[in-house]
């Protein structure tokens, strides 16, 4: 199996080199035949890529100690599942899906656009294959997974147990979907730039691929922090952590570029701007994958440390000026076919999405390098912490969250005094009466005040939209039901987005209470004693001590009265892993949670004592759930949105305004 | 129609200096210098009473755990030796021997009080070092 693997990726690799010659050959010679054999190839690439994966994973669960992969991520107590998601627990494993990834994507854009598109498409598929020449080159020269031990261990080191756990499991592949994801559109971008088909063509594939890869990086986010928030037992599921932030900055980015992309299809704007963009998204995706990857900026969970750094930073660096280079080449043709008219627009109001969007980036780009920075320019090292973060984001994220709620109801061109009344007045009025409601329950945090009145407003523009549309059907003589579903069903794009501002509206009040609101306590009880906290009441009924194949566990069991009222038994742990020998993490803290959609009961075993005493740490994290339920109302809007039409004829066909036709309506495609 | 672009150069200047002015104040204002224990004991006058944050290897034996959750403990760079002082969640992996990362004030008794504690495993993730011992049980 093994030499199955690392034969099959060797030939991968090759044979990306020749889809790379092959595509540019044949579509410089108008040979396309060759672009054909290229395609193949790419294809070809794919079906290694799998006999590899499936070597590994085989490999894996049958526990083969004598590859080095093997022996340093699995056990024999380990469980099954965990072999397998072992594929994706270390480094060479990751790369390996990495390029696994990639190369479905590539046979997917080579199947859905054959003799498609001739001239752009032989260059989207050079540049997918330059990027799999890198990926499938690490793995295949540096860091194979493959690799063999001199010797054969009885044992293997094992898998960390915090990542032992179901999120963990499926976290770092909806992470990987979306960063890979990212490839694509920019493969678009490039291959629009060198072939010099700068049309609409590039802009309507990287849309789809776009937000594809947002939704998963999106989930993937959020999965992440719930499994921080799960497993890392600090009480919180955001740190602004290095390599959280090398998630969330190409996130920031593609959502601007989701965004900014509509100018480009509705009015031919913003077309240097969005080749910029995604260019952008595509070198924080690697950035990202380099930080979580090289191990360069010190982080709590830092899983990997190797030298590929250095391999990573100079791809970087060959990617932004080879791509910058020809953006300059080409940017005589990316010239605007309409000018901006007001600052009251909804062109406007976009522009000023897009910029705060890589505002944000860039702040946390520039919070997450700056140890680096520092000690390069003034030999100190210094870091800026979650603090930095908070003080920076907070304010774009509101103003964000306004825009969230002008940008769909705005007027395209110019928004006249009326249309604002009509639009607005409803909506503000909801954010006022929500202030006025919550200074009467005694909220006084002006952060909290000003996000929860921007998501009430938020929420009022989203069912005005929604209510209009609906009723306009009404009276065209359908029932309520029906009319709200052939709303949303002839309008995917638009009516799935507001789902999705929904969705973010959910999270942002699940963050906003649950950072602002926090109550947390500390106390160390015999058995018998009780600790109070807000309206609940713990007692501590003693300790208890159990034994299973892998780990020694001590329970904390506590019962939890709200008002005076038994309600519920709350058993927090703590473990001591086996195989101490093979293992350098052996103990792990698994929290209590007692999760409603109010608050958060996050219950800790900080120690236990010989007297039999334990020391409880309890926290109220209130609306936290709010953030999982956002995320699952976010996925469900982007579905919608992504749900092929049935109606191609209709959807392929855009609507774009020019300066002549001047009462345009509102609604376009 | 000039009037209209300068509305935007407007607008979009007052973004980014909103958000430079955001990264300079919060760079400012919460930034931290990170230390080895040679380099605080080096600063020592100075830097009582400023946030810093130190990183060193806990010396075996040292930690000492307080029925009440805290903990006090030292770590080294091998020359020097900082006592420290901490209060709060304990991450799992931190004992004797692993890199401890420590954010707080050096107070002028020298005792390092903490109220950030990290802990990194002892060696490189990927290292294969554990396997080496099991290597005279195998075959």
């Amino acid at each position: 199996m093994v030499e199955t693997g690392s034969i099959s990726i060797f030939l991968a690799f090759i044979i990306s080199i020749y889809v790379l010659a092959a595509s540019i050959y044949g579509a410089k010679t108008r040979k396309w035949d060759f672009v054909k054999s290229a395609e193949n190839g790419a294809i070809a690439v794919l079906f290694l890529l799998v006999i590899a994966t499936i070597a590994l994973v085989y490999s894996l669960i049958n526990l083969d100690f004598s590859l080095k992969y093997v022996a340093l991520n699995t056990s024999t107590d380990l469980a099954m599942i965990y072999r397998f998601t072992s594929l994706w627990a270390g480094q060479a494993g990751s790369l390996l899906l990495w390029c696994l990834v990639l190369s479905v994507y590539t046979a997917i854009v080579v199947l859905q656009s054959r003799n498609k598109d001739r001239q752009l498409m032989p260059y989207v598929l050079a540049t997918l294959a330059t990027v799999s020449i890198f990926f499938i080159g690490i793995i295949t020269f540096v860091e194979s997974p493959f690799e063999k031990l001199p010797f054969t261990p009885q044992e293997g080191r094992g898998l960390n147990p915090i990542l032992q756990n179901a999120y963990m499991a499926i976290h770092p592949l909806t992470l990987y979907f979306g960063y890979v994801g990212v490839t694509v559109p920019f493969a678009f971008g490039m291959g629009a730039l060198l072939s010099g088909k700068l049309g609409d063509e590039w802009i309507r594939y990287s849309r789809k691929w776009a937000l594809f890869a947002w939704t998963f990086l999106s989930i993937g986010l959020l999965l992440g922090a719930r499994w921080a928030y799960l497993e890392l037992g600090w009480g919180g599921y955001w740190a602004w952590d290095p390599v959280e932030n090398a998630a969330f900055m190409p996130w920031l980015a593609a959502t601007a570029f989701i965004h900014s992309v509509m100018i480009q299809e509705k009015k031919g704007m913003l077309k240097k701007w969005n080749m910029s963009l995604i260019i952008i998204t595509f070198f924080l995706s690697i950035f990202g994958t380099f930080i979580t990857r090289s191990g360069i900026i010190s982080s709590v969970h830092s899983f990997a440390q190797s030298d590929i750094g250095p391999l990573f930073l100079g791809f970087i660096a060959f990617i932004l000026l080879f791509s910058f280079a020809m953006f300059l080449y080409r940017m005589n043709d990316l010239e605007t076919e309409n000018k901006f008219d007001s600052i009251l627009s909804r062109e406007s109001a976009f522009i000023f999405n897009n910029l705060l969007f890589l505002g944000a980036a860039f702040a946390v780009f520039l919070g997450t390098i700056f140890p680096i920075l520092s000690e390069a320019v003034t030999g100190n090292k210094i870091l800026v912490g979650p603090p930095y973060f908070n003080r920076v984001n907070v304010p774009i994220a509101l103003v964000l969250i306004f825009l969230m709620g002008v940008g769909p109801l705005i007027s395209w061109r110019k928004a006249s005094f009326k249309n604002l009344v009509k639009n607005f007045l409803y909506p503000i009025l909801l954010g006022i009466i929500t202030v006025i409601v919550l200074l009467a329950l005694g909220i006084k945090d002006t952060v909290a005040l000003i996000s929860f009145a921007l998501c009430a407003f938020v929420t009022g523009t989203v069912f005005t939209e929604f209510f209009r549309g609906t009723r306009v059907r009404i009276k065209r003589g359908e029932n309520f039901l029906l009319a709200f579903m052939r709303l949303v069903s002839r309008n995917k794009r638009r009516y799935g987005g507001y789902i999705v501002h929904i969705g973010i509206v959910l999270i942002v009040i699940g963050v906003t209470a649950s950072s602002v609101f926090v109550t947390e306590k500390q106390s160390t009880l015999a058995r018998g004693e009780s600790m109070e906290l807000r309206n609940y009441s713990l007692r501590f009924d003693g300790l208890k001590q159990y034994t299973t194949d892998a780990k020694n566990a001590t329970i904390a069991n506590l019962t939890l009265f709200e008002g005076g009222k038994e309600i519920d038994i709350i058993s927090p742990e703590k473990n001591i892993y086996k195989y101490e020998g093979n293992r350098e993490i052996n103990q792990e803290t698994e929290v209590a949670l007692r999760s409603t959609y109010k608050d958060d009961l996050y219950i800790i075993l900080s120690s236990f004592n010989e007297d039999g005493s334990a020391t409880i740490r309890v926290m109220i994290n209130p609306l936290v759930n709010w953030i999982w339920a956002g995320g699952t109302v976010l996925l469900l809007g982007a579905i919608v949105t992504m749900w092929p039409s049935g109606r191609k004829s209709r959807q392929e066909a855009f609507v774009r305004y020019t300066v002549s036709d001047h009462d345009a309506p509102v609604k376009a495609s | 129609m000039l009037k209209g672009k300068l509305k935007f150069i407007i607008a979009i200047s007052v973004i980014a200096l909103t958000v430079s002015y955001l990264v300079y104040g919060g760079v400012k204002d919460t930034m931290v210098y990170y230390l080895t224990v040679e380099e605080l004991k080096a600063q020592v006058p100075t830097v009582y009473d400023s946030r810093v944050r130190v990183s060193g290897t806990v010396v075996p034996g040292t930690i000492i755990k307080d029925t009440d959750g805290s903990i006090v403990f030292q770590i080294t760079d091998g020359a020097q030796m900082v006592d420290v002082a901490y209060e709060g969640i304990i991450p799992d992996i931190f004992a004797d021997d692993v890199e401890a990362v420590v954010e707080g004030v050096y107070a002028k008794n020298n005792v390092f009080e903490a109220d950030i504690l990290l802990a990194k495993c002892p060696t490189k993730y990927e290292s294969t070092d554990s396997l080496y011992e099991n290597k005279e049980t195998s075959y």
